[in-house]
């Protein structure tokens, strides 16, 4: 018996227009929980001043884009912020949660936006699918879900968090 | 299956140089939460063993010290130098992580400060008792994205662990499905990574997939990618698309580089596997398909 591999292509007249490709992993009240679970959260929004801002890009060699940052304190020590990167193809809102000491508790993707094209709500397109696994009870969705194909590249995060890393130095840190 | 609570959770952070995102589906809650958070903390773990860019990681190590001493590396890393090593063996030499040292003078890796030797190939690593490694000549080796696909495999495995029944782990393309339902996953177009060319469906199976659209650079008037033929040097060109699916994405990943460089000759080797194979053209359209028998007992570098 061979394998249920079987690739269906798209049409090429459905590559033209373009729409975006966006997941939402957590809302703010959830990535607090995902990074401190049990934890209560005050907020404490920065606004940086133009000297604030030169330090920091000084500090960390990446471009401060928001003077405003959005940070909440976090009960028994640490902070909570959420940040935004842009890159070619994507937009990404992110959240950090740091220690008390400063130092990076974890990470976690909030909002991952990419542009892709419009076919995907084709529904003629998405039709091909039914059926053609005979176990498959998973309902098509209209979305990408799982793209495989090259890597996108998380240098604007890892630039990102070097810069929140300045802001905590400069505008947190007591 | 969906039963009427079953549920999803899907998580996503910046890992392996890429997105790293899992998702975990079942009927109780705390179940997924805790199977998510052991699965991100398998992929931090490969993160920190086999980084390029992380001078602590044992592949650091390797890098500074296996020549002229040999270096113990943890087993993880151990596994991934013993299945680098069966692919290049099997490839003759294709597959060669070796090749870091020309990744490297064209940019797409940091330099180095110590010098490779310009013949180093991956004849030159010795794989010796109690995970200790050796280099004949100096040489820089990088696992990229082997690595990754380990890293796919052990997150899957701990989800499996802490009684996740269905989920799917993505590293920046490189994925595995798990569980009862099958997966529709999309593939990017070969020549616009900002399209989608078309999909299969996937289940209980893992699926890579290599191009070199993001990372195309000009180079003497034509652009190259970082996918690279072991025995010439040479860097892949065209802007084809290799997908894989196989049962470990360890392995889907390494055959992708594989068929790029061999493309319809690497049939044996993907039936040898149980792989499947599709390859895109740059105008998207597949030009050869490989089936495999279905076989569940699909060998893997670990048997």
């Amino acid at each position: 018996m061979k394998s249920e591999f079987v690739f269906i292509a798209l049409p090429a007249s459905a590559l033209i227009a373009s729409s975006a490709f966006a997941v939402q992993y957590l809302n703010v009240e959830q990535a607090q929980k995902a990074i401190f679970p049990s934890k209560s959260f005050t907020a404490a929004p920065v606004k940086l001043t133009s000297v604030q801002r030169k330090a920091i890009e000084q500090a960390c060699g990446v471009r401060v884009l928001n003077g405003e940052q959005r940070v909440w304190r976090v009960s028994g020590g640490g902070w909570f912020i959420v940040d935004e990167v842009v890159g070619k193809h994507e937009f990404i809102t992110y959240a950090v949660g740091l220690n008390t000491d400063g130092s990076v508790k974890q990470i976690e993707i909030m909002d991952y936006r990419e542009t892709y094209g419009d076919q995907i709500r084709d529904q003629k397109w998405h039709a091909q699918f039914v059926g053609k696994t005979s176990k498959s009870t998973l309902k098509l969705d209209s979305d990408i879900k799982n793209i495989s194909g090259a890597t996108l590249s998380c240098r604007h995060i890892t630039d990102g968090v070097k810069r929140l890393l300045a802001f905590y130095e400069i505008a947190l840190k007591q | 299956m969906r039963s009427r609570s079953s549920s999803e959770i899907r998580r996503c952070r910046p890992l392996l140089g890429t997105f790293v995102e899992i998702a975990a589906s079942g009927t109780n809650p705390a179940d997924l939460e805790r199977g998510i958070a052991a699965a991100f903390a398998s992929v931090e773990k490969v993160h920190r063993l086999m980084s390029y860019h992380d001078p602590r990681s044992d592949l650091s190590r390797l890098n500074r010290e296996a020549f002229p001493k040999s270096v113990i590396v943890h087993p993880w890393t151990w596994r991934v130098l013993e299945a680098a090593q069966q692919f290049a063996r099997e490839s003759d030499g294709i597959f060669d992580i070796t090749m870091a040292r020309l990744l490297a003078s064209r940019g797409y890796l940091p330099r180095c400060e110590y010098r490779p030797h310009n013949a180093a190939t991956w004849r030159d690593i010795f794989l010796r008792k109690n995970c200790r490694i050796f280099f004949r000549r100096p040489m820089i080796v990088d696992l990229g994205g082997i690595a990754k696909g380990f890293a796919v495999d052990r997150a899957v495995e701990a989800l499996k662990d802490n009684g996740v029944v269905a989920g799917i782990v993505n590293a920046g393309g490189d994925l595995r499905t798990f569980g009862h339902a099958s997966q529709v996953i999309h593939v990017r177009h070969p020549a616009e990574p900002t399209r989608i060319a078309g999909a299969v469906r996937l289940r209980d199976r893992a699926m890579a997939t290599s191009g070199i659209y993001f990372e195309r650079r000009k180079h003497r008037r034509n652009y190259v990618g970082p996918l690279l033929d072991g025995r010439s040097g040479r860097f892949g060109q065209e802007l084809i698309s290799v997908s894989v699916a196989a049962a470990e994405c360890i392995v889907a990943d390494a055959l992708t580089k594989i068929v790029f460089s061999l493309r319809e000759k690497a049939a044996g080797l993907l039936a040898h596997y149980h792989a499947d194979a599709l390859l895109l053209e740059r105008d998207g359209t597949p030009s050869w398909m490989f089936r495999s028998s279905c076989d569940t007992r699909a060998r893997t570098p670990f048997d």
